[in-house]
């Protein structure tokens, strides 16, 4: 049936700069703030704005994210018409490939999107934790004509050479786009989030996928492309919350903003919830040796512990005498008694044996940085793992 | 597990619930933070492999349909079989709305024709106000191997109550004698859960029907006692039934013993609730909260203490919560002082106000209500 607008969303890259955290899950799967993962956030912009078919481009490592996403209902995008679809790579009758690149992911799936037969395609990435309402960057796309709307927000001077940078004109029409400059000539960033006219998109993929030289990407090719063709091109200006959370520093800074006032991530704004598959365990128990502050608990936590600043997610656990300092223990992740953790990524399920240390608080000392231990690590007691070291489930340890 | 039906009876019982029931019915009271009391019900069905139910409403029943929706909470939203909900129907004679709740075998007459639809050999009948995690699939095959023609739940750890069964028990766990209400408990405590065959089930309601009898346990368990074999299946966890406001008050108390609240929701055998889509609630840097129970999406910056805490309750700066229940979005604004209080739905209490009761008689406000 025809839709007016659908989501592309591309959930398919490793997230290598995460290390153990993706050794075996995708990016999009890593749980986030408690009792989230990150595809939670575009996935409820989508139904909280109305769009009710969104397309899931998988690749890497799918198993957690397909079983996350199952039918789409905790997003209430299980629909007879439409709805939430996972989209892996498949053979044709012209011979199989992975996705080579996100516009290549895209050009796969073509035959998907044409069902739909959609004036609008809304392409979306799998790693930003941010509120967005989708609707109104469509409308604004509409309203402008435009092929491709790409949405931007602000960012320091100092920073914008890490970003894709938009210059525009007085009426916010794209005029050059560069991928991280050494000299940025604007601070508009693009976010990575596009509205395109579908007719428009699907010729220029088409084009694209006939080009050896291509690397077949929207920020290096697609883009670039059209707007050497003379398309109408619109910066759509963002002004809220929006993170990308693909390396371990980005992923604990925003569990970390959820603690932070005036960090602008509040997730307790009833008008725009983040909905996500949450397990069915009992309240939060903190037990009566429990010291918590400033610091977010989750159903099924048991804290006997201490927790300052630190995001405790669903089941995880500390014991008597444990201490967790400005860390995230990612779901049914457990601290055992006496253990100390500071400045550190606890992986899901994973055991922090008694009386070991994990991470240290800044020193201003060379080589500080995060701690990580991996999904389902088992830390020996009184094991001690440094700053910026990462321990995985084989017990590799690695310096980052 | 395939072969056994559930059947929830939900329905007006004693007044001693006061405000807890003003806008709602026993199994739609919210209890441990997260729960209404028929999920614990549902959940242990829904454990045992049982995914066809039907729940047997009569009374103040609109915020239990609000809460059980269509059933996919427990999995039981299916093409086939899955969850029925059974409201009183408006032409029957003996068993409609707007009278009272007179007993088991004159609703089930009433719902006789679903009775018959039902596509096991065996119902499990239980109700909707008994807090418990119970493996059903156990009672089950214990009636199967026991052979009896009917096996009822009980307990020989009784904590209440008015208005309750008692078994004495023979060899072989065979149930010698029924005690409907008496002053002095005996034996073992019946926890109104049977298993039967639904043959015998359709029989006994047409039998009943045709003589005008009322209740289960009076005209079944006793009356019919010497032509049955009914057997207990003694079960020897935490069991409660609610029936007053002192009893609500203490049973949730109960939960923080880990000991009670690890035992009534294991990972092997879940009690599911309705999702409420909040987030993880936040606890301020000077919070002090210590032997708590707490619910997802709340704020407390003030200090919290032995108690029970729904999802998004509020807990100001420099406000005190101690040994109380507080329901779904309570507000305790800043220096509030609160002790020995069931808190309804929405209270809001006003800064600085206080709102202590004691521990043999805790206060319940009404759902809504500013203090």
């Amino acid at each position: 049936m025809k839709k007016e607008c659908i989501a592309m969303l591309l959930a398919g890259g490793q997230g290598s700069r995460l290390y153990v955290l993706t050794e075996n899950m995708a990016k999009p799967a890593v749980p986030f703030g408690g009792k989230f993962r990150i595809i939670d956030f575009p996935l409820s912009n989508c139904t909280n704005a109305g769009i009710d078919t969104v397309g899931v481009l998988t690749q890497y490592r799918p198993l957690e994210l397909n079983s996350y996403i199952g039918s789409g209902q905790p997003w209430d995008l299980d629909r007879d018409d439409g709805g939430v679809h996972i989209l892996p790579p498949y053979q044709s009758a012209t011979g199989a490939s992975w996705y080579k690149g996100t516009a290549n992911a895209i050009y796969q799936n073509i035959g998907f999107v044409d069902m739909y037969d959609p004036e609008y395609v809304v392409v979306l990435s799998g790693d930003h934790i941010y509120k967005m309402d989708y609707a109104e960057m469509v409308a604004a796309h509409k309203k402008a004509g435009a092929a491709c709307t790409i949405a931007v927000m602000e960012v320091p001077w100092s920073e914008a050479s890490r970003f894709g940078i938009i210059s525009v004109d007085g009426e916010d029409n794209i005029t050059e786009f560069a991928e991280k400059p050494k000299e940025p000539k604007s601070n508009l960033a693009s976010m990575g989030i596009y509205v395109f006219t579908w007719s428009k998109m699907r010729e220029y993929l088409i084009a694209d996928e006939n080009n050896p030289d291509s690397e077949n990407d929207f920020g290096k090719n697609i883009i670039p492309t059209m707007l050497n063709a003379g398309e109408k091109m619109i910066a759509y200006r963002f002004a809220g919350y929006w993170k990308d959370v693909g390396t371990l520093d980005s992923l604990w800074d925003a569990n970390m903003d959820m603690l932070a006032n005036g960090s602008g991530l509040d997730l307790f704004e009833h008008d725009w919830p983040i909905y996500g598959r949450s397990t069915s365990a009992p309240p939060a128990f903190l037990g009566k040796t429990a010291a918590t502050h400033h610091s977010v608990i989750t159903r099924g936590c048991v804290v006997e512990g201490e927790a300052e600043n630190s995001v405790l997610s669903e089941n995880s656990c500390i014991e008597e005498g444990a201490s967790v300092q400005y860390s995230i223990l990612m779901p049914g992740a457990v601290v055992k008694a006496g253990a100390k953790v500071a400045y550190a990524i606890i992986g899901e399920n994973a055991v922090i044996g008694a009386d070991a240390v994990v991470g240290s608080v800044p020193d201003g000392a060379e080589g500080w940085g995060i701690t990580v231990v991996g999904p389902e690590t088992r830390l020996p007691d009184k094991y001690e793992l440094k700053a910026n070291h990462m321990l995985s489930k084989n017990m590799k340890e690695v310096v980052r | 597990m395939n072969g056994l039906h559930g059947i929830i009876f939900s329905y007006e019982k004693e007044p001693g619930l006061r405000e807890l029931v003003e806008k709602r019915m026993p199994g739609s009271i919210p209890f441990g933070g997260r729960y209404r009391i028929i999920d614990f019900m549902l959940s242990n069905l829904q454990n045992a492999g049982v995914t066809d139910v039907g729940i047997v409403l009569h009374g103040n029943y609109q915020s239990l349909l609000d809460h059980v929706g269509n059933g996919k909470t427990w999995d039981m939203s299916r093409k086939y079989g899955g969850l029925r909900i059974l409201p009183p129907f408006a032409d029957n004679r003996k068993y409609r709305s707007g009278q009272e709740f007179e007993g088991k075998m004159q609703a089930l007459a009433g719902v006789r024709s679903y009775l018959e639809q039902i596509r096991q050999d065996y119902v499990v009948l239980a109700d909707s106000d008994l807090i418990i995690n119970i493996d059903l699939a156990d009672v089950f095959e214990s009636h199967l191997a026991s052979g009896a023609d009917i096996t009822c739940v009980c307990t020989a750890n009784y904590k209440q109550t008015s208005d309750a069964t008692f078994f004495l028990l023979g060899a072989d766990n065979k149930v010698a004698k029924t005690l409907c209400s008496p002053k002095k408990p005996e034996g073992y405590h019946c926890l109104e859960i049977y298993v039967l065959s639904k043959e015998l089930l359709l029989r006994l309601v047409d039998e009943c029907e045709a003589e005008e009898k009322i209740s289960f346990r009076s005209d079944v368990l006793n009356g019919m006692g010497d032509k049955l074999d009914i057997r207990a299946y003694v079960f020897s966890g935490i069991a409660a039934q609610i029936r007053t406001v002192k009893e609500y008050y203490d049973r949730s108390m109960d939960l923080l013993q880990p000991r009670v609240y690890q035992e009534l929701s294991t990972k092997a055998r879940p009690i599911r609730a309705k999702e409420d889509d909040e987030t993880p609630t936040y606890i301020a840097p000077e919070s002090s909260c210590s032997n708590s129970l707490i619910a997802d999406g709340c704020s407390i910056v003030g200090t919290v203490e032995n108690c029970i805490i729904f999802p998004g309750v509020t807990v100001a700066k420099g406000a005190t919560v101690k040994n109380s229940v507080l329901f779904k979005g309570v507000t305790i604004e800043e220096n509030a002082d609160v002790s020995y209080v069931i808190a309804d739905k929405g209270v809001t209490v006003r800064r600085g106000g206080k709102l202590v009761g004691h521990e043999s008689y805790p206060m319940a406000i009404s759902k809504g209500s500013t203090i």
